[in-house]
């Protein structure tokens, strides 16, 4: 009886509306049996003129990426009246990390579940809104495991030859990513600051609240893959795929922000995108010199003083423009796979 | 009526101009000895040599400046001198002034001298030039260099096509694509396009000894957001580069520059030799050194030469999380108050481990 009753409101609970307006959690299970957590922020209005947005958070962050008590980039597109998805990936925030997950099961398992859980709310295309090492496997998982149902990217930092970017990156994933230890004591809060942080405009607090409540540990295996993906500039994705043989054959209009200051995936290891994809990608480097108050590190680009105009307009701008008469097709397209617009 | 104004108004530039260099002025050491080479061309290039101390420990090293500057980029003081540096060290130091820089030839039609030299004129007269003078002073062996900014573009540019005498060669802030979508690269191209003619001279020398009471002044004014970090650079400092090693660009190399910058490419003028493809034939060892708060040279742009090379190369990013005490900026690279021993030795290191 119990068991009946449970399976009748399993539904309502896998939907709560959380307690803020338009904001809803559901529960997606990938097909491995992990939980993965699905942020939905609805504009007022519904949002249905234009396609829903999906962030995607870094390795190591969660949904506090983009909506750190009521502000951020989720709250921004949303009330610029987009339909935002903010999906936690495994070892991310309040979704599941079994025991060994690895990095490529983001691409295989995740992102599909949750694209396929977006769909059965809202057909139709997507726009992909991506950050860092994480971002970039969302990018590799465009042309194969979300094939047709990305439109458009907006590329934040994301490193398609990354390497290790310093000796503190390299001391925090060969002792097993343990990010949430960055929360505590001066030494860890400089070792994120160097990482992360560097040289940024943040809002008083902003940072410290997003240091103590934002971080997630990746886990011995995911930490090895991304040290691994660092070191050797790729990463498997099984089945005789790889992040860069990937990235070759991504396709979808893309606009890249490369912040000078980023300390964690430095601007030269995402830049080469416009070489080796097949893409149109626009590129805007974030520096003083484009008349801006700081040079951006990996958390002010979404956290900044001015990240608002400096970045989510920007994106917005690049997501709501017009698509152009006759756009290029992506490869997906070329050989036969609809394309999302 | 307007001439009444504008001799006296130019003649008081002219006396400031002249106040600030002399101010800041800053003989070279009484050891330096001034060479002249000559190029293929005719032109008369000065280099100047910085006697190793002591018994040779290493190969002589030749040090090439940027654009708009000569060779007392590399020498700019007691405390800012990779030259005298790299003496100290037990290396025969060389630098050069490319031509239109310092002392060497200026542009004069009357002795055959014309304007219009452009980047391909450098890395195949000047360049070559002053490898050949320093191998033949000093035994004729191979020699190890160090080019900034356009300096090390020049040795992209002269290893990409089979130039040969380098054993050794690290770049520093020199990149290879200048197509980066900032919001003043449509000014730059219109503003070369209407100003600067091939054969005309951009008089860089003047303009920055003009400014010199004014330059540091300005907490991130916008020549220092471009060209240095005030956390490595000291504001005397600052002054002495500009009032005695800023120096005149071509017409020629600033519209081959610009054309870099509108197409992406970095090639001849002419568009038939494509350097970066090229650079993957390069076995020269090269160490490509950036810094991270280089808003000219940015590390993307640099890094782009590391990934065009054939190889063996190296990467280093000079930056506080890399163990700097703080990012460096452009001209950081070689005239910041710390890069005696932040980055100097790193190169040193680099000639040392591939010593032949």
């Amino acid at each position: 009886m119990k068991a009946a009753v449970l399976a009748l409101l399993l539904p309502a609970l896998a939907q709560a509306a959380l307690a803020e307006e338009g904001v809803f959690r559901k529960r997606v299970v990938a097909a491995d049996g992990t939980a993965l957590a699905l942020y939905r922020y609805v504009p007022s209005g519904g949002g249905r003129g234009k396609p829903a947005v999906l962030l995607v958070p870094e390795l190591g962050f969660g949904r506090e990426a983009y909506d750190l008590s009521g502000s951020g980039l989720a709250r921004f597109l949303q009330a610029n009246g987009r339909e935002v998805y903010l999906a936690e990936l495994r070892g991310q925030g309040k979704s599941g990390a079994p025991t060994g997950w690895r990095l490529s099961q983001l691409v295989s398992l995740d992102l599909p579940a949750v694209a396929a859980a977006i769909r059965a709310e809202r057909p139709g295309p997507l726009d992909l809104l991506a950050h860092g090492y994480s971002g970039t496997l969302a990018l590799a998982a465009s042309e194969v495991e979300l094939r047709g149902a990305v439109r458009r990217v907006v590329a934040l930092s994301t490193p398609v030859f990354p390497e290790v970017p310093s000796s503190h990156a390299e001391s925090l994933f060969a002792s097993g990513g343990k990010l949430s230890g960055l929360g505590a004591g001066p030494p860890a809060a400089r070792t994120f600051e160097l990482l992360f942080a560097l040289g940024g405009n943040f809002p008083r607090g902003r940072l410290a609240e997003l240091r103590g409540t934002g971080l997630s540990d990746l886990g011995k295996a995911a930490s090895s893959d991304l040290l691994g993906w660092m070191r050797e500039g790729d990463l498997e994705l099984g089945g005789g795929s790889s992040v860069r043989r990937r990235i070759g054959r991504y396709g979808r209009p893309t606009l890249l922000f490369l912040p000078l200051g980023d300390n964690f995936a430095h601007p030269e290891f995402a830049s080469p995108l416009r070489e080796v994809s097949a893409a149109k990608v626009t590129v805007r480097v974030l520096s003083r010199v484009e008349l801006l108050d700081e040079d951006y590190s990996h958390l002010s680009l979404l956290h900044g003083e001015d990240a608002e105009d400096d970045v989510f307009e920007p994106a917005l701008e690049f997501l709501d423009a017009p698509e152009p008469a006759s756009a290029p097709s992506s490869p997906a397209a070329a050989d036969g796979g609809a394309d999302a617009r | 009526m307007r001439g009444d104004f504008s001799l006296p108004a130019v003649a008081l530039a002219l006396a400031a101009c002249l106040g600030c260099k002399s101010a800041y002025f800053e003989p070279r050491p009484k050891e330096a000895i001034l060479h002249k080479a000559r190029t293929g061309d005719g032109w008369e290039i000065r280099l100047v040599q910085y006697r190793a101390h002591g018994e040779p420990r290493g190969r002589p090293v030749l040090l090439c400046h940027g654009i708009s500057a000569n060779d007392r980029n590399m020498d700019l003081d007691k405390d800012h001198s990779m030259a005298r540096w790299f003496a100290s060290r037990g290396r025969d130091a060389w630098t050069v002034s490319l031509r239109g820089t310092g002392e060497s030839d200026r542009i004069n039609p009357e002795k055959g001298r014309q304007g219009g030299y452009d980047f391909d004129t450098l890395w195949r007269e000047d360049l070559p030039e002053a490898i050949a003078y320093v191998r033949e002073q000093s035994g004729g062996g191979t020699i190890d260099y160090v080019g900034h900014s356009m300096g090390g573009m020049l040795a992209y540019a002269y290893l990409s096509q089979g130039g040969g005498g380098l054993n050794a060669v690290a770049t520093l802030g020199s990149p290879t694509r200048l197509d980066w979508g900032g919001m003043f690269e449509p000014l730059l191209e219109k503003l070369a396009e209407v100003a600067v003619g091939k054969e005309s001279v951009v008089p860089m020398a003047l303009s920055s000894q003009i400014s010199v009471p004014l330059q540091g002044e300005l907490p991130a004014g916008p020549v220092q957001l471009l060209l240095y970090n005030p956390r490595n650079v000291g504001k005397e400092t600052w002054k002495r580069l500009v009032a005695i090693g800023t120096d005149d660009i071509s017409g020629g190399v600033t519209l081959q520059i610009i054309g870099m910058v509108r197409s992406g490419r970095f090639g001849s003028a002419d568009g038939r030799l494509d350097y970066r493809k090229d650079l993957a034939k390069v076995r020269t060892p090269v160490l490509v050194v950036a810094g991270k708060l280089d808003r000219l040279a940015i590390a993307p742009a640099v890094k782009d030469a590391y990934r065009a090379l054939g190889g063996p190369k190296e990467w280093l990013l000079v930056s506080e999380a890399n163990g700097a005490q703080a990012d460096y900026g452009h001209m950081d690279l070689i005239v910041g108050d710390r890069a005696a021993s932040e980055v100097w030795p790193k190169v040193e290191d680099f000639f040392e481990r591939h010593e032949n």
